[in-house]
């Protein structure tokens, strides 16, 4: 094959562009997705806390 | 409700969006990579080498699907952010913004490829040839869209800023399209034709449309990507982020 190196120099700037961006995308949707769970555990715990917290007082209380 | 319009309007809610981004982005990808396959296998070891040009010629099957998918991309980009300006449509906000990236990616590739190619071709990495100027001027707005949409924080001002500046790009693109035309330079006039007759001979063509088609399907894949994961960041705290994301712990 002629032009070897220019041939594989420009289908290796194909190749590695879109892999480029597919890895991009799918470590953007994971730290998305990382983000939503963390927000959902602290929620959760806020929610579990403020539930705790009435029982308290009146264990306090009495 | 048409059924059709009825969908529509459906994907437009985000939870529908995440749902159907997740299972089509997959599937536009694994498409994508059989078809890209075959488009290189025929680009690299089945077409004949060109007379003049040799083998430097068969880096016109990723530069010319890579140069169309820089324009095309950049319509769309438009086209959802006039939609989402229009009817306020907070998905097409999201995907306009999401076509950005990867056309800045086919915008690169051009560059590179016809770089290399020229090198090997007309015997100089870059000439001020109004095609690659401007073609150049269209990665510095796709950078500008993507800077732009980084730069506010504000979510949904920063996709209306961005999207407007890609409305204004858009006339770009007949330059682009008709530069070699209107100024000439060192590119060569039209040779290809999506529904007329082509200058180059139809054993050399085949490969062409695989890589066409593998480059849109790999497109479509990476754009729902992308879109979901803005999605999922605007919508974070929302009950059904929550419930999606313990429904796939993945």
């Amino acid at each position: 094959m002629t032009h070897l190196p220019f041939v594989i120099g420009a289908y290796a700037v194909f190749v590695l562009v879109l892999l480029a961006d597919a890895i991009g995308s799918w470590l953007r949707l994971r730290a998305a997705r990382r983000q939503a769970q963390s927000r959902q555990q602290r929620q959760q715990a806020r929610q579990s806390a403020q539930q705790a917290a009435p029982a308290l007082t009146a264990e306090l209380e009495r | 409700m048409n059924p059709i319009v009825r969908w529509f309007h459906q994907l437009g809610s985000p939870p529908t969006f995440d749902r159907f981004a997740a299972r089509w982005s997959r599937v536009f990808y694994i498409a994508a990579l059989p078809v890209l396959l075959v488009g290189l296998w025929q680009a690299l070891l089945v077409v004949p080498p060109e007379a003049r040009q040799l083998d430097s010629f068969r880096i016109l099957y990723i530069h010319v699907p890579s140069a169309w998918m820089s324009l095309f991309v950049f319509a769309l980009m438009a086209l959802y952010a006039a939609i989402a300006l229009i009817w306020r449509i907070k998905i097409c906000e999201i995907l306009a913004m999401a076509c950005a990236p990867m056309g800045a990616g086919f915008t690169l590739i051009t560059l590179l490829t016809g770089s290399i190619w020229g090198k090997g071709t007309w015997g100089t990495w870059w000439d001020w040839d109004p095609r690659m100027t401007s073609e150049l001027v269209l990665l510095f707005l796709y950078l500008g869209v993507i800077g732009l949409y980084h730069a506010i924080e504000d979510r949904r001002s920063a996709a209306r800023a961005a999207g407007l500046l890609a409305i204004v790009g858009v006339s770009l693109l007949p330059v682009i399209r008709y530069s070699v035309d209107w100024w000439g330079g060192l590119h060569q006039r039209q040779s290809i034709s999506v529904f007329g007759d082509s200058a180059i001979s139809s054993a050399m063509i085949a490969p062409l449309w695989w890589m066409v088609i593998g480059t849109k399907f790999w497109f479509a894949g990476s754009v729902l990507a992308k879109a979901r994961a803005d999605n999922l960041d605007r919508e974070a705290g929302k009950a059904w982020v929550g419930e999606r994301v313990e429904e796939t712990p993945r």
